[in-house]
C-alpha cells in the first residue's frame, strides 16, 4: 500500500523584509494510509508550514526551493492549479484551531456544510453529516449562524465539513486548543472516530506532547524545520532519543512530582536563514560535542524510532526503561 | 495571623451583555477569597467562568455590584490612590509593551508615575530589575519589536515588580508562550516571589502550570468558587468533581 | 534623518507608484514654494503676449485672456491650492486627533457628544456649506479653510477614535492605568504615538478631499479672489474660453488631477505599509 503522504528533502523558504527564513529544512516524512501521526513542535518549528504545504495553502511569500511533497500520488508543488484544487476538494480535509474563523460568519451552517459536500446535497445528507460529527439535534442547526454556536459545536461543524467528501488525509492544526478543557477530549474523540471510519490518515499538529501521545499511533518531534525524532508515541515519550524531545518532556508542566522543578531548555529556537549545515539544536543541547557543529545528523533507526542525533544511543542508554 | 493582603467577602459582579435584548450576565456570584502576604493563589477556570472579571475586581479595575473587597485591610480605593501597590502581567506578549517606547522607558514608567527618584536612580532601578528577570541590561535601549515573546514577557514582569508592589496579578501570563519558555517564566516568578515577597494571584485555564507555581488553588466554575485547596491536593485527588475533570484533562 | 531616508527608500522599493507619487508631489511643492524665483515668467504681467495664444516656446502653457503667461499662473495656482488645502487639513488633523482620542478614552457622554457633532458636520454637503459660509463671511481663503476643515473633520475623528479604541484595549495601556497613570499620560504617551500612523494615512486622504473641495469652491467663485488664483479659480476663468483656448483648461485641469491622484497614491502606499492586514491569495 503506497503511503498517503511522502515528503523527501523538502525545502521551503519564506521571503520576509528582514531576509529569507528557512521554514522547512530538508524535511523527510512518510505517512501510511489510515495512520495517525502527531507532529509536535513549538513556534518556529515549521509544523504549521508543513500543514499548509500539504494542501499548497501557503502565502505567496513562501517559496518551494527543493525536495518533493507527494500527497496521494500527486506531486503538490508541481501540480496544476486544477489538480491542486481537486486534491484539496477530494483528498484532503483541514481542521484549524479557531472554528469561528474557519466558518463564514455570514452564511448559515446548513449552506456551508452543503458547499463542503459539493453538488446539491439533500437536507437529509447534511443532517447525516452533522449527526456523524456527534452534534445534537442537527436539524435545528441548519438555519443557525456560526456565532450562535458554542466553540465546541462550531468545531464539530468544521470537522463535519472536513469529512464531508471522505478525504484520504486529514490535517488538524491545534484543533482543540481554543476549546474549553472539559470538551477537548470529546471533540478529539469525535475527530478520531470519523477518521477511523473513513480510513483516512490523520496528521495532528500540536504543541501538547501528552495530547499527541494520547490520540495518535506515531509521534514526530519537529525542530527548526525538520523532524528530529519519530516513532510510536509511547516509545518516544517513555524513552526519548533526541535531546530536544527529552528537554521538552522535562520542561512541560503536568508530569512533574509535587515540589520538583521544571527544567526549561535554555536559549531560543533558531531562525534559519538557509539550510543548516550542522545540527540546529546544537547551541541549546546539553550533550553537544564537536561533531554536532560540523555535520548535520541524518535520521537513524533506533529502537523502533528514527532519531536525527549523532549521539542518540548515549541518550537512550541513559534513559530509564 | 497577619492581615491578608487581599480579602473578598461575598463579592458579586454583573454586567449587561452587548447586543439586542441581551440580559444581565452574573460573572461573579458570591465569592469569598483571601490572599495572605507572600502567597501565590491560583485561580483556575475556563472561559466564561468569571475568572477574568474576578481578577479585575482584585485589582480595583472593576467595582463589585455587591459585597466587599479590601486591600491591606482598607477599601480598594481608586487606581490613582493605590499607585505602585498593585500591578498586573497579562497574556499577550505582542501587546504587553508600548511598541513606541524603549523597553527601559516602559519599565521605568511606574516609578515615574509614582514620582519616585530622579532619572539616574530610576535607570539604576531599571537595570537592577532587568537583571533580576534574567535579561541583559542592554535590553533597556531596545524596542519591544526586537524581542522574542518570552523576553517581552520578562520585561512586562520587570515593569510589574519595579515599584515593589504588595500584590501582583498574573492573568494567563504564560498561556501564549511555548513550553520551554513557559517553564523559564514559571521558574522566574517562583524565584522573584522568594526574593521580593509579593502576594500574587495567578489566573489560568492551565491546571498543570498553576499547581506547579501556586501555594493554594481556587477553582472557579460559572461565577462561583467550587474548591479552594493547597496545590498539593491537585497532584493527587481534589475534592470537587469539576476539579477532578480539570485534572483528568492534563494526565 | 537617516530614519526618514530609510523609510522613503523602503517606500520606493516596495511601491513604485507611491514613490513616483511622492516624487511628483515633492516637485509640485517645490514649485509652489520657489515658483516666484524661477525663470518661468511673470504671472502678473498683462499683455506679455497675444491673448489666448496656444502653447509656444515663449509661453509653454499659452497665454490667458489678459495676455499673461499661463505657466507661472498655474505654478501660482499650485501654491494656493496646496496652501489652502494644507492649512485646512492641519487644523483638521490637530482638532480631529484630539477629539478622536478623547472620545475613545473618556467614552460614554463625551463620546456620544463628539459623535453627534461629527454627524452634524458630515450631514452638510461641503458645497452648500461653502455657499452658506461665503454668504455670511464673504468669499476668500478663510471661508474655504473653514468649510474644508468642517468637511474633513468627521472622517478624521472617526478614524482616530476607532484606532484609539483598539489601542486602548491593549495590554500595555491597561498596565499603565493599573500603575496609576493619569488620563493625559495615557493619551499622550501610549495612545497618540500608536494612532499616529493611522492618522497620517487619513491625513493624506483628507488632503486630496481638501484639494477637491477647494477647487470646487473656487470654481464657484467662492474661494480665492483675483488676482490671486488657485487651480480651481483658474479653471473657472479658463472654462469660459473652453472652445477657443482649450489648453488653458487642459493644463490647469491636468495639473490639478495630477496633484490629487498623487496624494491618493501616496495615501494608498502609506496605508499598505502601515496596515498589517493584507489579503492573502492562495498560491
Amino acid at each position: 500500500m503506497s503511503p498517503i503522504l511522502e515528503a523527501s528533502d523538502l525545502d521551503l523558504v519564506y521571503g520576509t523584509e528582514a531576509g529569507p527564513v528557512q521554514a522547512l529544512d530538508g524535511l523527510e516524512l512518510k505517512l501510511a494510509a489510515g495512520e495517525t501521526l502527531a507532529i509536535v513542535g513549538e513556534s518556529g518549528s515549521g509544523k504549521s508550514t508543513l500543514g499548509l504545504a500539504i494542501g499548497r495553502l501557503l502565502p505567496p511569500a513562501a517559496q518551494h526551493l527543493g525536495g518533493r511533497l507527494q500527497v496521494a500520488g500527486t506531486e503538490v508543488f508541481a501540480a496544476t492549479a486544477d489538480a491542486i484544487r481537486g486534491l484539496r476538494r477530494e483528498t484532503l480535509g483541514f481542521v484549524f484551531q479557531n472554528p469561528m474563523s474557519s466558518l463564514d460568519p455570514t452564511m448559515r451552517i446548513g449552506r456551508q456544510v452543503a458547499r463542503a459536500n459539493g453538488g446539491r446535497p439533500s437536507e437529509a445528507r447534511i443532517v447525516e453529516l452533522l449527526a456523524k460529527a456527534e452534534l445534537d439535534e442537527p436539524e435545528q442547526l441548519l438555519r443557525r449562524y456560526p456565532h450562535e454556536l458554542s466553540g465546541g459545536m462550531a468545531q464539530r461543524v468544521v470537522i463535519a465539513m472536513a469529512m464531508a467528501r471522505a478525504p484520504q488525509l486529514l490535517v488538524a492544526d491545534e484543533p482543540t486548543a481554543s476549546l474549553d478543557v472539559s470538551i477537548r477530549a470529546k471533540v478529539m474523540a469525535t475527530l478520531l472516530a470519523l477518521q477511523r471510519d473513513a480510513g483516512a490518515g490523520l496528521i495532528l499538529l500540536t504543541h501538547d506532547l501528552h495530547l499527541a501521545a494520547r490520540h495518535c499511533q506515531r509521534l514526530a518531534v519537529m525542530y527548526a524545520g525538520r523532524i528530529v525524532e519519530i516513532g510510536p508515541s509511547a516509545a518516544v515519550l517513555s524513552r526519548p532519543g533526541h535531546p530536544y524531545t527529552k528537554g521538552l518532556l522535562a520542561a512541560a508542566a503536568g508530569t512533574e512530582a509535587p515540589g520538583e522543578m521544571l527544567e526549561p531548555i535554555p536559549g531560543l529556537p533558531p531562525v534559519l536563514r538557509k539550510p543548516a549545515p550542522d545540527c540546529s539544536f546544537a547551541p541549546r543541547c546539553p550533550y553537544v560535542e564537536r561533531r554536532c557543529r560540523e555535520l548535520r545528523p541524518a535520521a537513524r533507526p533506533l529502537e523502533r524510532k528514527e532519531i536525527a542525533c549523532h549521539f542518540a544511543e548515549r541518550l537512550l542508554a541513559g534513559s530509564e526503561p | 495571623m497577619s492581615q491578608p493582603i487581599l480579602a473578598l467577602s461575598d463579592v458579586r459582579f454583573s454586567y449587561r451583555a452587548r447586543g439586542f435584548g441581551a440580559g444581565k450576565v452574573d460573572a461573579v456570584r458570591g465569592v469569598d477569597l483571601e490572599i495572605a502576604p507572600g502567597e501565590t493563589l491560583g485561580l483556575v477556570g475556563e472561559s466564561g467562568s468569571g475568572k477574568t472579571s474576578l481578577g479585575k475586581l482584585c485589582l480595583g479595575l472593576l467595582r463589585p455590584s455587591q459585597g466587599e473587597a479590601t486591600f491591606l485591610g482598607a477599601p480598594m480605593g481608586s487606581l490613582r490612590s493605590q499607585k505602585g501597590k498593585r500591578s498586573l502581567v497579562l497574556q499577550h506578549p505582542e501587546w504587553a509593551l508600548n511598541p513606541r517606547l524603549r523597553c527601559g522607558a516602559s519599565v521605568a514608567e511606574p516609578l515615574e508615575i509614582l514620582g519616585r527618584g530622579d532619572r539616574s536612580t530610576q535607570s539604576a532601578a531599571v537595570a537592577a530589575m532587568l537583571d533580576a528577570v534574567g535579561l541583559d541590561a542592554g535590553i533597556a535601549e531596545r524596542y519591544p519589536g526586537a524581542l522574542s515573546g518570552g523576553q517581552r514577557q520578562r520585561v512586562a514582569i520587570a515593569r510589574a515588580l519595579i515599584t515593589e508592589p504588595q500584590l501582583v496579578i498574573f492573568d494567563e501570563a504564560v498561556s501564549a508562550l511555548d513550553v520551554s519558555v513557559q517553564a523559564q517564566i514559571l521558574n522566574l516568578i517562583k524565584r522573584l516571589q522568594g526574593e521580593q515577597g509579593f502576594a500574587a494571584l495567578f489566573i489560568s485555564h492551565d491546571l498543570a502550570a498553576t499547581r506547579y507555581l501556586c501555594h493554594r488553588i481556587a477553582v472557579m466554575l460559572r461565577g462561583e468558587i467550587v474548591e479552594v485547596a493547597p496545590a498539593r491536593l491537585f497532584y493527587d485527588r481534589p475534592n470537587h468533581p469539576y476539579s477532578r475533570q480539570l485534572l483528568a484533562a492534563i494526565r | 534623518m537617516s530614519k526618514l531616508w530609510k523609510a522613503l527608500s523602503l517606500l520606493w522599493s516596495a511601491d513604485r507608484l507611491a514613490g513616483l507619487a511622492l516624487g511628483i508631489l515633492f516637485v509640485m511643492v517645490l514649485l509652489g514654494i520657489f515658483g516666484p524665483w524661477l525663470p518661468l515668467g511673470d504671472p502678473t504681467k498683462l499683455a506679455a503676449g497675444p491673448r489666448l495664444s496656444p502653447p509656444s516656446w515663449a509661453f509653454p502653457f499659452g497665454t490667458d485672456e489678459l495676455g499673461r503667461s499661463f505657466l507661472p499662473r498655474v505654478v501660482e495656482g499650485i501654491r494656493y491650492t496646496f496652501l489652502l488645502a494644507s492649512m485646512a487639513v492641519a487644523i483638521t488633523a490637530v482638532l480631529g486627533t484630539f477629539l478622536g482620542m478623547l472620545a475613545a478614552h473618556l467614552g460614554r457622554f463625551f463620546d456620544h457628544a463628539v459623535g453627534r457633532f461629527a454627524d452634524l458636520l458630515f450631514a452638510f454637503p461641503p458645497l452648500l456649506a461653502g455657499l452658506l459660509v461665503a454668504a455670511v463671511a464673504g468669499p476668500g481663503a478663510l471661508s474655504v479653510i473653514t468649510v474644508i476643515s468642517a468637511a474633513t473633520l468627521p472622517l478624521f475623528i472617526r478614524v482616530v477614535r476607532s484606532a484609539s479604541l483598539s489601542v486602548a484595549e491593549r495590554d500595555f495601556v491597561i498596565a499603565a492605568s493599573v500603575a496609576g497613570a493619569s488620563t493625559w499620560r495615557i493619551i499622550g504617551r501610549h495612545i497618540l504615538p500608536n494612532v499616529l500612523s493611522a492618522a497620517i494615512v487619513q491625513l493624506t486622504y483628507a488632503l486630496s478631499i481638501a484639494m477637491i473641495i477647494e477647487s470646487a469652491l473656487s470654481f464657484l467663485g467662492l474661494g480665492e479672489q483675483p488676482p490671486r488664483a488657485s487651480l480651481g479659480t483658474l479653471l473657472r476663468v479658463s472654462s469660459v474660453y473652453l472652445t477657443i483656448a482649450p489648453w488653458l483648461v487642459g493644463f490647469a485641469g491636468l495639473v490639478l488631477s495630477l496633484a490629487i491622484v498623487s496624494v491618493n497614491l501616496l495615501g494608498d502606499g502609506l496605508r499598505d505599509r502601515v496596515d498589517p492586514l493584507k489579503g492573502r491569495p492562495l498560491t
